[in-house]
């Protein structure tokens, strides 16, 4: 991609050790170049804002320097993060500019909060923000240490990406599969018992809430949860009260947490206007404009030619208000909804007419609200007010609210959809404690929204005479792309020529290193993938094979297989849902045929299995498309870490290549260091030697796990967690070098019009 | 662009509460509200050395709104503090004081900072479920059909803020003031729930706290002149009142968001003031008497009203219209003309009243529960001070109309709860141990820690260097002289006990409150003939103080819970 642009002249600028005056030099660099290093600074807490660039540079010396400091970065992050993890974690106390004080336990909001300066720590900073928890500098710092002992981090990056993509999933599948229980008292209906949901919440709020607090707020949820489904609610109602969390909890400080509860109904975040008490029949409406009818619309003009005029349209204006409040009073409307500021007029007249009116609404209540009921917002009848108003909710009842001396609005809406509308009070003594339940809760629901789909999984094995394992795909297809006509030497062969040159020789150094951006790896690994089956077609039928052509190639391949996948994920997640047996599938690889004379067009053509089978006599890439079933769950303190450990030290014994050996060991190793974490305060018995030791015979006899902590956790969330980690450790190891910019951050349209000029 | 600077690097720190400086932090604060505490205790002069008007004090809703506190643990106490305070009114040196204690006192411990806590959360739900139970013995049902309790309770609060600069004659006057000013904001008849009005304080700065007075009604402040002018009209007899929400001036605010072309020669202030006159001619077809508005009457309409004999105010202001409208069972018109008949209400009567140099229009309600609190002091901080007072009386006498309870206050309930859990820890700590997680030793510890950080609170009531004793009967709080000779002659040093309710002539035995005793066990049972006579308890609020123990409690706990604090400091 960015990769063909940069000349060795660029690089040897950005290489220069000490740049006389680096500002002008950065200034006129080539579109080109910012372009590339775009990715690499986007994930910064502030776009645009350039402070710090990692860019990739020749030179061990460099990267070895580099690799110490990200080294050092991550133990001091490790440091803070890991005192709040588990149910013996500790709160973190964090105050804004603004003098607010927050509390929190979750690690993306810390880093974020420590507005931290060294690039490596940002991008882990951008990885926790979406993250369950906040292990992965833990994860960073253990493997940091291997790291060490070889210099060859280029290398180890992609063997760890090899390992993201395929063994994980792999050793998931085939595995851990059989430790996995399930939340679902009924796989089909996928009914959730209480107990169940107890120890999950309970185990998940352990680590985000107050250590006082969290046996009553995973209550509260509980609560929450089985008051606010219906029977066959799924998904939807998940996504629902994820989003509007923050309009379906009303936050009261100065009141013990205990005092938190559920109440029925909608509470609206202000007061009435009007208040007018009724019972029986309500129906609301929603407004979005003044109902008083004015002067002029936007873009119109009145003119007034006499006072009499004047007053008439006053007098109009009155009579039209009269008669739509009227209107509303004769449709048995009490409740008027409304997200602009009324005027007096209206108060005035909805008074009369016995209508209660809450004004000011924001707009996500009001687009709660409308989830809800599916009410559309009321629109004013342009002349005659005849006819029925249509966009009418009924609702239970519709009350002032009171809390702590301040007043609220509390609507029994009812619901047109799945989720029967409650509400959470949260109280607590201080305003961060509140806020952190909040986030805790929504942090919850999407927790639940990932355990509910489930996860896919999708591997490549080679079933071949002579390789069985894994990564030894890699190293075939690239042997083989060894083989393509050296006058092709365009970009895209160069990244698979290195690829080769390192799995002939691990302790080579290498002459040139290729700056390859992570994603054009994955596209090269995807690619290499296919090849084994093209290649030698190549070879036989086409020894004049261009750059060209094999570029032309490419998106096509990769066009191909993404329809391949979407095919056979529709299946198997199909299947999945009903029975948990794995499906495997294995099917025909990409059958190219290629027409003489045409030159770059390459039709691509899909073929059955069993023809395939048939006929072909190359090494046999099986894809497994299997799928982790919604609702896997494990035992809390470190049971997946453990197991984890445990098979991919087993796999690794399988492995016959060196470097897949070693991955999967330092991942292995590495993920010990949570429950490391989690045990750390314990003694005797439930020290953590004790625990893996333990955990360790039960696995190597077959027998069942005992776990000594009541808990689950979901199996989605850490594997994505885990994946999260491993792309994220492949980005830093391929940065080697970190050019500090003392330059204020720029915008960067200015640069570019700037630049082109 | 030049604006746009690159953010500092957060500072974080480890472990904060180990640091030399938070500890002296805390500790000064913990002498500042200590210091406060209580009858006795001592005022603080808060002024702002860029200017702004002095301060003097002692309550802590004045005091921690005005300190500045940087560091971020005492942000986190003070913040909670004032959250309590908002919530409850009282108590809220009391939290301060308590969680600051428990701070200090369960560090000592040097236990994990996981043991503290959750045996801090043990011992708090076995302070509160004693407190909310039958058995306990601090606490006194309040008998709505007599006031002596309430009064009692009122004069407790008043007491307890020296900053008013009350004597003791005026706390008797000020107190029944409160409790008449309480009870006129009850509704007469009430059915299931009840919604209690409204007692507005009126500022009477400069008068003699003895000229303070309650009046039921509105009154609306009004200068000399205007009194002379309007007085006149006034109809003898009931008034017809319309109270206005919209500004009747003539102005005309929201026209849309198009443009409006006025043609020439079009005068739209004749326009409006002709709308005016029309809505005028309507009031007085209506029989109006006394037109009030939320802003601004037209000049010219004043003059119409006045020559029909309606009185008219304007600019009543927004704070005034919900009393108003209760008051005179109006409903707020938004609109200039087509007003309803049912929009108006009335007034019982019309008067004017003289308070010092003030002059008022005082309306008498038919029937309602908006009364005025007429308050004088000597000057404005000592009125300020007097101000908040009031306000904490009155909600404290709101919630107690909805727990019917007061604990015993002098010190007395936290001694009593002290020995309690000492008595309990010592007897039954299986009813804690069973839950698991720590041992009896850890448990003895913080149990002591938690006794002590009670006791240590009780103890500042006293600012004189007087002995703080208790007896070992009913662990009440006894304070003597400091230089007391012998502890042979007890009896007839001590008098009674902090909150009135024993004397020493009982058959008690007394011991230092700060030294080590045996746990002893409690006499619960209060004596009704004491609780029944005694008209000068010292009494608390009972859901003010659980709310603070709570409160106090919970913010410790979280401080405790601390292992890094992160400063942004930008």
């Amino acid at each position: 991609m960015h990769l063909r642009g940069l000349s060795q002249q660029q690089t040897d600028l950005l290489s220069t050790p000490q740049f006389p005056a680096p500002v002008p030099n950065f200034r006129f660099l080539p579109r080109l170049f910012r372009s590339w290093l775009r990715p690499l600074c986007r994930r910064s807490s502030r776009p645009g804002s350039w402070r710090l660039l990692a860019v990739q540079i020749p030179g061990p010396m460099a990267a070895l320097a580099s690799m110490k400091v990200a080294l050092q970065v991550a133990e001091v992050l490790e440091a803070i993060v890991s005192c709040c993890v588990g149910p013996e974690g500790r709160q973190v106390l964090c105050t804004k500019p603004t003098g607010e004080v927050l509390l929190s336990r979750d690690g993306g909001r810390l880093l974020e909060a420590l507005h931290l300066e060294h690039p490596i720590a940002r991008g882990l900073h951008a990885i926790t923000d979406k993250e369950k928890d906040c292990l992965i500098s833990e994860n960073v710092q253990t493997h940091g240490k291997h790291w060490k002992n070889c210099c060859q981090w280029k290398f180890i990056s992609q063997a760890l990406l090899t390992f993201q993509m395929q063994t994980l999933d792999r050793v998931m599948d085939q595995y851990l599969r059989r430790h996995f229980l399930s939340i679902f008292s009924s796989a089909k209906e996928r009914t959730v018992c209480r107990n169940s949901l107890e120890l999950l919440l309970e185990a998940y709020f352990c680590g985000r809430v107050g250590r006082n607090h969290h046996k009553f707020i995973s209550q509260l949820m509980c609560d929450y949860f089985f008051k606010c489904m219906s029977c066959k609610s799924g998904i939807a109602v998940f996504e629902l009260v994820g989003d509007c969390l923050r309009e379906l909890t009303v936050g009261v400080t100065g009141l013990p947490v205990s005092d938190s509860r559920i109440i029925d109904g909608f509470v609206l975040h202000r007061d009435f206007s009007v208040y007018c008490p009724a019972d029986g029949d309500i129906r609301t409406v929603i407004v979005t404009e003044a109902i008083q009818p004015l002067f002029s619309t936007s873009g119109s003009e009145f003119i007034l030619n006499s006072e009499a005029q004047f007053q008439t349209s006053q007098f109009w204006i009155m009579e039209r208000t009269k008669a739509i409040m009227k209107h509303l009073h004769s449709q048995n409307v009490k409740l008027l909804l409304s997200s602009v500021k009324q005027p007096d007029l209206v108060i005035y007249y909805a008074e009369l007419n016995s209508i209660s009116v809450v004004e000011c609404l924001s707009p996500e209540e009001v687009s709660l609200i409308q989830r809800i009921t599916g009410l559309s917002p009321f629109v004013l009848p342009e002349a005659s007010l005849q006819c029925e108003i249509a966009n009418a909710a009924l609702v239970k009842f519709c009350k002032p609210l009171i809390l702590r001396s301040k007043r609220y609005v509390h609507i029994g809406l009812i619901s047109s959809c799945t989720f029967i509308p409650h509400c959470i009070i949260l109280c607590g003594p201080v305003q961060g404690l509140i806020e952190q339940c909040e986030n805790a809760l929504l942090g919850a629901f999407k927790m639940f929204q990932e355990l509910f789909k489930g996860i896919d999984l999708n591997y490549m094995t080679q079933e071949n005479n002579q390789n069985d394992t894994l990564s030894s795909l890699i190293c075939k297809n690239s042997r083989e792309n060894n083989q393509l006509p050296e006058t092709g030497n365009g970009s895209v062969q160069r990244p698979h020529e290195d690829i080769v040159e390192k799995n002939k020789d691990k302790l080579e150094k290498m002459q040139t290193y290729l700056n390859i951006c992570p994603k054009l790896v994955v596209s090269n690994v995807k690619l290499g993938t296919y090849t084994p089956c093209l290649a030698p077609k190549l070879i036989t039928t086409d020894t004049f094979q261009t750059d060209e052509t094999l570029k032309g190639l490419s998106p096509e391949i990769n066009k191909a297989t993404d329809d391949c996948e979407l095919l056979t994920e529709s299946n198997s997640t199909a299947n999945s849902t009903t029975e948990n047996t794995r499906k495997e599938m294995s099917f025909e690889n990409l059958q190219v045929t290629k027409i003489a004379g045409k030159g770059s067009m390459l039709p691509v053509s899909l073929q059955s299995l069993d023809r395939y089978t048939s006929q072909n006599t190359f090494p046999q890439t099986m894809y497994c498309f299997s799928s982790i079933p919604a609702g896997c769950v494990l035992p809390v303190g470190g049971h997946f870490e453990i197991l984890l450990h445990y098979y991919l030290l087993k796999y690794s014994q399988t492995c016959q290549q060196s470097e897949e050996t070693m991955v999967s060991m330092i991942i292995a190793n590495a993920l010990l260091g949570i429950p490391k974490i989690l045990y750390k305060s314990k003694k005797g018995s439930h020290s953590f030697p004790q625990i893996y030791m333990k955990a360790i015979h039960a696995l190597q006899t077959n027998q069942p796990l005992v776990s000594n902590q009541m808990g689950l956790e979901s199996v989605a969330g850490k594997h994505q967690l885990l994946t999260s980690v491993l792309q994220c450790l492949t980005k830093i190891l391929t940065i080697d070098l970190v050019i500090t910019i003392k330059r204020q951050p720029q915008k960067t349209d200015d640069q570019d019009s700037e630049d082109e000029l | 662009m030049s604006r746009l600077e690159a953010k500092k690097p957060s500072l974080c720190k480890k472990e904060p509460l180990t640091s030399e400086r938070v500890r002296a932090t805390l500790c000064v604060l913990k002498g500042i509200v200590t210091s406060c505490y209580g009858p006795s205790g001592r005022l603080k002069q808060l002024h702002n050395g860029l200017g702004g008007y002095v301060c003097t004090t002692s309550q802590s809703s004045a005091l921690l709104s005005k300190l500045s506190v940087t560091h971020p643990i005492l942000k986190i106490l003070t913040t909670s503090v004032q959250n309590h305070v908002t919530c409850f009114s009282d108590c809220g040196l009391f939290t301060t004081i308590l969680c600051c204690n428990l701070i200090e006192h369960v560090q000592r411990t040097g236990l994990t900072p996981t043991t503290i806590i959750k045996l801090n959360k043990h011992l708090l739900s076995l302070c509160t479920s004693y407190l909310k139970s039958e058995a306990c013995g601090c606490r006194i049902p309040v008998d709505f059909s007599r006031t002596q309790i309430l009064l009692c309770l009122v004069r407790s609060i008043l007491t307890s803020k020296p900053a008013c600069m009350l004597s003791g004659k005026e706390i008797d006057h000020i107190g029944a003031l409160i409790l008449r000013a309480f009870l006129l904001t009850i509704p007469e008849n009430a059915e299931d729930h009840i919604i209690l009005g409204k007692s507005i304080i009126v500022p009477l700065k400069g008068q003699r706290v003895i000229e303070s007075t309650v009046l039921p009604g509105i009154l609306i402040e009004i200068s000399e002149v205007q009194l002379i002018r309007l007085l006149p009209a006034k109809k003898p007899g009931p008034l017809k009142v319309a109270l206005f929400r919209t500004s009747l001036s003539g102005d005309l605010s929201d026209t849309g968001e198009g443009t409006v072309v006025v043609s020439d020669g079009v005068s739209l202030e004749n326009a409006v003031l002709d709308l005016l006159i029309n809505l005028g001619k309507q009031l007085v077809s209506d029989h109006v008497d006394l037109v009030l508005c939320q802003k601004v009457i037209h000049p010219s309409l004043k003059r119409f009203f006045s020559t029909h004999r309606v009185i008219a105010i304007d600019r009543i202001g927004v704070t005034l219209m919900e009393p108003l409208s209760k008051a005179t069972g109006t409903q707020p018109i938004g609109a200039l003309g087509a007003i309803s008949p049912s929009s108006y209400g009335s007034v019982e009567d019309l008067c004017s009243a003289k308070f010092g140099s003030k002059h008022f229009f005082h309306l008498v309600p038919n029937e309602s529960t908006i009364c005025s609190l007429l308050l004088g002091n000597r000057n404005d901080t000592a009125w300020d001070e007097l101000k908040l007072t009031c306000q904490t009386a009155v909600h404290v006498l709101q919630l107690t109309i909805k727990e019917p309870w007061v604990l015993l206050g002098g010190g007395c309930t936290e001694t009593h709860l002290a020995a309690y859990i000492r008595y309990k820890i010592h007897n039954e700590p299986e009813s804690i141990l069973k839950d698991g997680g720590c041992t009896q030793t850890e448990l003895q510890l913080i149990a002591e820690a938690f006794c002590s950080t009670l006791e240590s609170l009780a103890g500042s009531l006293e600012h004189d260097g007087g002995e703080i004793l208790t007896d070992m009967k009913y662990g009440h709080f006894w304070s003597v002289q400091a230089d007391s000779p012998s502890p042979v002659n007890w009896p007839g040093l001590l008098s009674r006990c902090g909150c009135g309710i024993y004397n020493s002539q009982e058959e008690l035995s007394w011991c230092f409150l700060r030294s080590t005793h045996h746990p002893f066990a409690l006499e619960t049972c209060l004596p009704h003939e004491a609780v029944g006579s005694a008209n000068n308890l010292t009494l608390d609020c009972f859901t003010a103080k659980l709310g603070g123990l709570q409160a106090a409690v919970e913010t410790a706990n979280l401080i405790l819970d601390l292992s890094y604090v992160i400063e942004d400091k930008n």
